[in-house]
């Protein structure tokens, strides 16, 4: 069949039809196992964090050890599978859970929510991938692609990034959501800012105001962790620096395993057109084309806050993340059906192997191609059935 | 009713963290156990305990109140909107009242009890001490502006958000120039009457009375009368609280000299826990209240056809959004009361491609 205008406007509309119905499908179905599913997240954290608490406070020495994994996995649902989704607003329309709805649920992260909630769900979401727009297409310093200005910073990326920054990861996502990281990159680059995508001061907040939005964030995790809980086991009579050190260690663990986790679900190229947004049809594209899967059983999901389930999570942020694995099926029969992207990753080494060679890549000068031409939506229409 | 160690803690956790910080601790610490132990403090709701109660005149009690973390700091002459279930079973009734007495950490109404009046009389005979009530933050647009010559016109229980404008401004370096006209039926029933022939207030206080004689030779100025009083009150600011017949005797007073209306405040109630949610009509404006900034605004019936977003945007409000089409979920709140069209599911609404579609409408 020739490749009309129109033709192809009806492929896009097409397009958006399919991807909405699942989406609507999935709407009409909200309901108690929603609840269930986030109430029951809850206890579990709740169980992990005594048995964790437990046994770091009152095993000795390094058999203490034995309790960092339980707090780690305490601290692992509260951040992502429950953090990340409520912060989502997936569990919005559910009247008898407030505690998770968007607006009032308080992170037991280092994150402010407001803040996050803009840059996250409001640019990241919708930008995804869109050259000097997207946060978080390449955060901090990073270089993930060849159009942002190469400079000394970037020859040392990857090993900065594995041993300082992915260790602190929620602290610097932090410090970005509030403006922080702009400053940086006007202080240290040479082009500044360029490349990068700056704050949206959109609470129009002041100086003072995100400083102390960073810090309260911070130091909320820090009383807790390195504060209350040290100080609690040595007037019982157990060691303080045994239980501030384990709960660093699952701290850093958390870190790690976040910024892994993220980091290996968005491919970070090929950067998207920013028009894409104007049609939605086009932006259910970009999105696909944005994000990578990669695959695990649905407990090992829950403790990747079903983000490795990405491509699924970008097409519809705000339905419940269990729903996943059930839309993913749904969504790959459109890919299929339409000839469209639909990238997943054996396992999560791979990702992570794929993720670090883009790094990798990038850190050096005059790396090739610019990752536009990759890019799903510009290879032309006529390439697509 | 709360236990009597918790009454005695928040008072004392109020003043020394302040409503910011206790804010932040509670909302981070907000768990079942902590909801169960202390329902005042670990809440999402605005609340307010009674912690002092004064007999003002025979028919009017001053009930002081300690907010908690959710009540924003008020201006003097603003009021709050209280809701209380009356009756077990019933829905909840809504009152505005003023506040009339502001400090750092209590506020408090002064309620004059009206006889056919359901939540007026309740708070007479059932609030005592301790009792925690549903209140809003403050509102409203009766508050002081920095003009240099004012004149209050009160009567009744109306004189309470000019008592509070008049007592904050006493203790002003720069006083402007103030006339207090404050119109009661007798001596006894007259409300603050001690606190205003104090020598605390400096500035001149003109009680009249309708249905007695002062026995000093004092002048008993009518409404009709103030511009005897006051030869100069076209000068002046006028702000006006009172009951509707005598707001209308002044207000056609005003008329009849020919006063510029544009200096003139008169006390209006905004509530919002009133259910109104009737559908709109093609040629209807909608009134739109944001529960959590405490605001609310109306959509001229014209503009209808504007998503919530862009109408809230053309007033200047800012709404947390992304990407305007209904994708990213960043814009979604919940209804409180009012219906929409356009995206929605269940309660929870999206801003960026929802309608109104009833004459009233209350976000979260
Ligand atoms: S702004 Fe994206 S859904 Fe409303």
């Amino acid at each position: 069949m020739p490749h009309t205008e129109d033709s192809t406007e009806k492929r896009f509309e097409d397009i958006h039809q399919a991807f909405e119905s699942i989406k609507q499908k999935h709407r009409d179905d909200l309901g108690e196992k929603d609840v269930r599913h986030i109430t029951g997240i809850r206890r579990y954290s709740r169980v992990f964090e005594v048995i964790g608490r437990g046994l770091i406070w009152i095993l000795p020495g390094p058999f203490a050890l034995l309790g960092v994994p339980f707090l780690f996995l305490h601290r692992n649902l509260e951040a992502i599978e429950i953090g990340h989704n409520v912060l989502h607003g997936q569990y919005d329309s559910f009247e008898k859970i407030p505690q998770f709805h968007s607006r009032k649920f308080r992170w037991k992260a280092p994150m402010d929510e407001a803040a996050w909630r803009q840059e996250h769900n409001g640019i990241h979401h919708v930008h995804t991938n869109v050259y000097e727009k997207d946060p978080d297409l390449n955060h901090g310093f990073l270089r993930t692609n060849s159009k942002t200005p190469h400079n000394k910073w970037h020859w040392f990326q990857v090993p900065i990034y594995l041993l300082f920054v992915y260790p602190t990861m929620l602290y610097n996502f932090d410090a970005q959501n509030l403006g922080n990281n702009d400053k940086f990159r006007e202080r240290r680059f040479p082009l500044g800012n360029k490349g990068y995508a700056t704050f949206e001061n959109t609470e129009e907040l002041s100086d003072a105001d995100r400083n102390k939005r960073h810090q309260r964030a911070v130091w909320r995790v820090w009383v807790k962790e390195y504060a209350l809980f040290p100080l609690l086991a040595l007037i019982t009579g157990y060691g303080f620096f045994k239980v501030f050190l384990a709960n660093l260690l699952a701290d850093v663990l958390n870190n790690y395993w976040i910024a892994l986790t993220i980091q290996a679900t968005h491919l970070t190229e090929p950067l998207q057109p920013e028009e894409a947004l104007r049609n939605k049809g086009k932006w259910y594209i970009s999105q696909l084309d944005s994000s990578v899967n990669f695959k695990g059983n649905r407990w090992q999901s829950v403790l990747w806050g079903h983000l490795n389930y990405q491509v699924e999570h970008h097409l519809f942020p705000d339905i419940p993340a269990h729903r996943y694995p059930d839309m993913a099926i749904e969504v790959q029969a459109v890919c299929k059906q339409y000839d469209l992207p639909y990238k997943s990753n054996r396992n999560w080494w791979q990702a992570i192997r794929n993720y670090i060679g883009v790094l990798w890549h990038f850190s050096f000068k005059d790396a090739k191609p610019t990752t536009e031409e990759l890019c799903y939506l510009k290879q032309g229409v006529e390439n697509v059935k | 009713m709360l236990s009597k160690w918790s009454r005695a803690a928040h008072p004392w956790v109020m003043k020394i963290l302040g409503r910011d910080w206790v804010e932040y601790i509670a909302s981070n610490t907000m768990n079942v156990v902590t909801q169960k132990v202390d329902p005042f403090l670990w809440t999402y709701d605005c609340k307010a305990e009674v912690v002092a109660i004064r007999q003002e005149t025979p028919d009017t009690k001053t009930f002081v109140l300690l907010p908690n973390q959710h009540f924003k700091q008020p201006l003097p002459g603003q009021h709050i909107e209280l809701s209380a279930v009356i009756s077990e079973g019933e829905k909840a009734e809504s009152r505005c009242y003023s506040l009339s007495i502001i400090d750092e950490n209590t506020v408090s109404i002064t309620v004059k009890r009206n006889p056919e009046g359901k939540v007026s009389n309740w708070l007479h005979d059932h609030v005592g001490i301790g009792v925690v009530l549903n209140i809003s933050s403050p509102r409203g647009a009766f508050i002081y502006r920095g003009q240099e010559k004012l004149l209050f016109i009160s009567a009744g229980a109306g004189i309470t958000p000019c008592f509070s404008i008049l007592n904050a401004l006493e203790s002003t370096a720069k006083r402007p120039d103030i006339a207090f006209y404050y119109r009661s039926r007798t001596p006894e029933e007259t409300i603050f009457r001690s606190q205003l022939e104090s020598n605390k207030v400096r500035s001149p206080v003109d009680i009249s009375y309708s249905r007695s004689i002062e026995p000093d030779d004092r002048v008993n100025v009518m409404p009709n009368q103030l511009m005897d009083a006051y030869p100069d009150i076209k000068d002046r600011h006028i702000y006006l609280c009172g009951p509707d017949a005598f707001k209308k005797e002044v207000l056609s007073f005003l008329e009849s000299i020919e006063y510029d209306f544009d200096n003139l405040e008169v006390e209006h109630f905004v509530r919002f826990n009133q259910d109104l949610t009737t559908l709109r009509k093609l040629d209807e404006d909608v009134t739109v209240t944001l529960k959590s900034q405490n605001i609310s605004f109306v959509i001229e019936a014209e503009n209808c056809d504007q998503t919530l977003l862009e109408a809230a945007e053309k007033k200047g409000i800012h709404l947390e959004h992304g990407c305007r089409s209904g994708m990213c979920g960043t814009c979604r709140t919940n209804l409180v009361s009012g219906q929409v069209s356009g995206n929605q599911l269940g309660k929870t609404i999206y801003p960026c491609t929802a309608y109104p579609a009833s004459t009233q409408l209350i976000l979260e």
